[in-house]
């Protein structure tokens, strides 16, 4: 078959396909790890400024208390507990425990629920 | 019923659009596969494979509102309507719902689907027994459709490098193969960041295998007997 002189269309078009559940809980990790990685250097330098006078202690508190960073550190706490739980999840299905599909879509429901349940427990912690 | 196809002619060198299509079923259409057919008589210019209609060849493959299926299994009752078809995500359109499996057939073929044996030949067949046999049930049924490695995120984006689930579970069907001898050189071909450590257990393979098959099962297997090996 002769190939035709210009480029196949692919129909790729992830809003058009209908994603199981594994796959949100998959997608949610990799967006919960991007999420970590750039907040680190970011809170390490919070925690650095934070150590160096009472003074910058008190401007990095400042900072921390407006409402934004409210909803940041929500953020960052949700991405913390289900990067967490879908790593645990993962693990566990490696050595072969709830890989049956049943069981892999009932562990992903349930690191999707208990995840920002999770977030919302370390924050309300974190305020207290 | 309402149905909303995506269309490419190549002859036309337009882009792909979506094309609207009322079809009335008859008695006795009972998958999307009748309508399909029904549908081709009203416009003959729809291209899409068929062959068996019985969910046995595999050809009728296509993305049936936004998952993966075969037309001839899936049931017309309960799909709802406009009916999305489309063709196999990440595979490139030769036309309509005609996608090039090139690229498919040949990690298909990379992991040498055939039995590998250098021992003599005995007089009559390679006896097994009944519970070697048995490691084949939900291996040796994979028809090939495509269904699973066109749902799997990590072969969309690595179809050059990622053998994909069908391959992977096609591969591990010759390595439970008590048979074949050549499962220390299928397991070294594996052994690879690409060829099979791709997969990030998403399991949409096994959510949308049309034989109820499951590639990362055998992916699984897989790991654990490279595991095994280096251990």
């Amino acid at each position: 078959m002769d190939k035709p002189p210009h480029r196949l269309p692919v129909f790729l078009n992830l809003a058009q396909i209908r994603f199981p559940i594994g796959a949100i809980a998959s997608i949610a990790h990799r967006v919960s790890g991007v999420l970590l990685f750039i907040a680190l250097p970011v809170l390490a330098a919070l925690l650095h400024a934070s150590l160096r006078s009472e003074a910058d202690f008190a401007s990095v508190r400042g900072l921390l208390s407006s409402p934004l960073s409210l909803v940041v550190a929500g953020v960052l706490a949700w991405a913390l507990a289900h990067h967490v739980l879908a790593g645990i999840r993962h693990l566990l299905m490696d050595v072969g425990i709830g890989s049956e599909l049943e069981r892999a879509r009932a562990s992903a429901r349930l690191i999707l629920v208990a995840a920002p349940a999770l977030a919302l427990l370390l924050l309300v912690w974190g305020l207290s | 019923m309402r149905l909303n196809i995506y269309r490419y002619d190549p002859e036309r060198g337009d882009p792909p659009r979506m094309q609207a299509y009322d079809v009335q079923p008859e008695a006795g259409d009972k998958k999307l596969l009748d309508l399909l057919m029904r549908l081709r008589v009203q416009d003959d210019s729809l291209s899409f494979r068929r062959s068996c209609r019985e969910g046995v060849c595999g050809s009728d493959a296509m993305n049936i509102n936004g998952r993966n299926g075969l037309a001839c299994l899936t049931a017309l009752d309960g799909l709802k309507e406009p009916i999305v078809l489309r063709p196999l995500p990440g595979f490139p359109v030769i036309r309509d719902l005609v996608v090039d499996m090139t690229q498919f057939f040949a990690h298909y073929h990379s992991i040498r689907p055939w039995l590998i044996n250098d021992e003599p030949l005995p007089e009559r067949e390679r006896l097994q027994t009944p519970t070697e046999r048995e490691r084949l049930d939900g291996l040796y049924e994979c028809i090939l459709c495509a269904c699973c490695s066109a749902f799997c995120p990590s072969y969309w984006w690595n179809p050059d490098k990622f053998i994909g689930p069908s391959g992977l579970l096609q591969a591990y069907r010759f390595i439970a193969d008590s048979r074949d001898t050549a499962s220390a050189e299928r397991l070294d071909f594996l052994d690879d960041v690409y060829r099979l450590y791709r997969c990030r257990t998403i399991m949409n393979c096994t959510e949308v295998c049309p034989k109820g098959l499951s590639p990362s099962h055998a992916i699984e297997r897989i790991r654990l007997a490279l595991l095994q090996r280096s251990s």
